[in-house]
């Protein structure tokens, strides 16, 4: 039986490790940073709540994970609107960068979003929380070599529209 | 048995950075494998570098507060919806028959079904944040609504963010008052009946109708929000109100 003071500390730790990862996560999906913050906080909710059914922590992330994709499951069963305010969606302002690089990031951040559900998905897990593809294979419930096909397809559609849209030729219309 | 270019190629657009040893074997043998690994790196960067977003402020305060606040233990059940809860357990003190009025469109099915939706997710996390908020701060959150915040709300506003409601987005604060803090979300854009009153999760709520739009006011069961309604009723006024 886990005491309480153990609790919060696993809570704590839960929540430092992997709370600006679920964040990004959240964001991706869904595209809104109000919605995001809710389904974050959301996930933390029944993560307190079930934290002593956690009995491997090596299994945190995954686990957080499955919580929040339910919980972005039955924010649409409740057909809670997709947003599209693009005024809450918060993008960091990358001010270090070079122009040309700040256009080809913001080209990348609009395509990422146009891509389907089902290659966007596994490029999260991938790239935003550093899953194998045999993890994403678990996590998605798919074949691995499903998951290896969606990721590579996932890379050529970015590339492609990189290529597509001349990002040089477009800098001044974009800022 | 080495991998030909073709696998090679699927293995990185798929999983460029994989560990593999005879993926990293491949990456180094040959000029040709050599420069698609670059590519695929530089691009790699990019896409780490797109995806990268920042922790909004506050929000690491927010996720560390559910495990110090008492009501969450309640919250994190299986998010029951208010209407079926007030019908099975009796807790809906008071909805007139003919029911809160709404105007629907934005997905809840009804302004307490929101309510009770929406504080359970945002609602304990901001109780917890405090913070004073000058008159400009809170000023500048309604003036995109064209109403305008009197002083005696502006000067116990201690949180104040921008909330989803039923009809598009609203203003959710925490008040300083003399009961302790209480919770008040302006609606902009939905309708209401004045002075409904309901219950959930051990807290309380009054819904009222503004001049322009409504709001709720959410206090624990031992404080006075009835006080709190002149004050929020006369302080939330269309912009070029003479008031």
């Amino acid at each position: 039986m886990v005491n309480e003071s153990d609790r919060h500390a696993r809570f704590n730790e839960l929540a430092k490790n992997y709370g600006a990862d679920l964040y990004r996560y959240a964001m991706w999906i869904c595209g809104n940073d109000a919605l995001a913050k809710d389904l974050v906080q959301e996930t933390y909710l029944r993560a307190w709540k079930a934290l002593d059914k956690l009995n491997d922590i090596a299994a945190a992330k995954s686990w957080m994970i499955t919580i929040l994709r339910r919980e972005y499951a039955r924010t649409f069963e409740r057909k809670v609107p997709k947003f599209t305010d693009v005024e809450t969606v918060v993008i960091p302002e990358d001010s270090e960068l070079e122009p040309d690089d700040r256009a080809e990031i913001k080209l990348l951040r609009e395509s990422i979003m146009e891509l389907a559900p089902k290659y966007r998905e596994p490029l999260l897990l991938q790239v935003v929380l550093g899953h194998s593809c045999q993890e994403i294979s678990d996590q998605l419930g798919i074949s691995k070599s499903a998951v290896m096909t969606q990721l590579f397809r996932a890379r050529e559609q970015l590339k492609s529209r990189l290529r597509k849209d001349g990002v040089t030729a477009n800098v001044h219309e974009l800022f | 048995m080495s991998m030909n270019f073709s696998e090679f190629i699927r293995q990185l657009g798929a999983e460029p950075r994989s560990q593999d040893p005879e993926f990293l074997r491949a990456r180094q043998s040959v000029p040709e494998f050599r420069r698609a690994a670059e590519e695929a790196d530089i691009f790699e960067e990019k896409l780490t570098r797109a995806m990268d977003l920042q922790l909004p402020e506050g929000m690491m305060d927010s996720i560390l507060q559910i495990s110090h606040t008492p009501s969450s233990d309640t919250a994190a059940a299986a998010r029951p919806r208010w209407r079926s809860l007030a019908l099975a357990a009796g807790v809906l003190i008071a909805v007139g028959a003919a029911g809160i009025s709404w105007n629907m469109n934005r997905g809840w099915d009804s302004v307490d079904d929101y309510l009770v939706d929406h504080y359970q997710h945002d609602g304990p996390g901001l109780l917890a944040l405090a913070g004073e908020k000058t008159s400009e701060d809170v000023q500048a959150f309604f003036t995109r609504f064209n109403v305008k915040a009197s002083s005696e709300l502006t000067q116990i506003v201690s949180v104040i963010k921008y909330c989803p409601t039923p009809d598009g987005k609203g203003v959710h604060m925490v008040l300083n008052t003399k009961d302790g803090p209480v919770t008040v979300i302006y609606m902009p854009a939905t309708e209401v009946s004045d002075r409904e009153t309901l219950e959930f999760d051990g807290m309380q709520a009054m819904l009222l109708t503004l001049e322009k739009g409504s709001a709720v006011i959410i206090g624990s069961e031992s404080q006075s929000i009835s006080a709190l309604y002149s004050v929020i009723h006369d302080s939330i006024i269309p912009e070029f109100s003479n008031a």
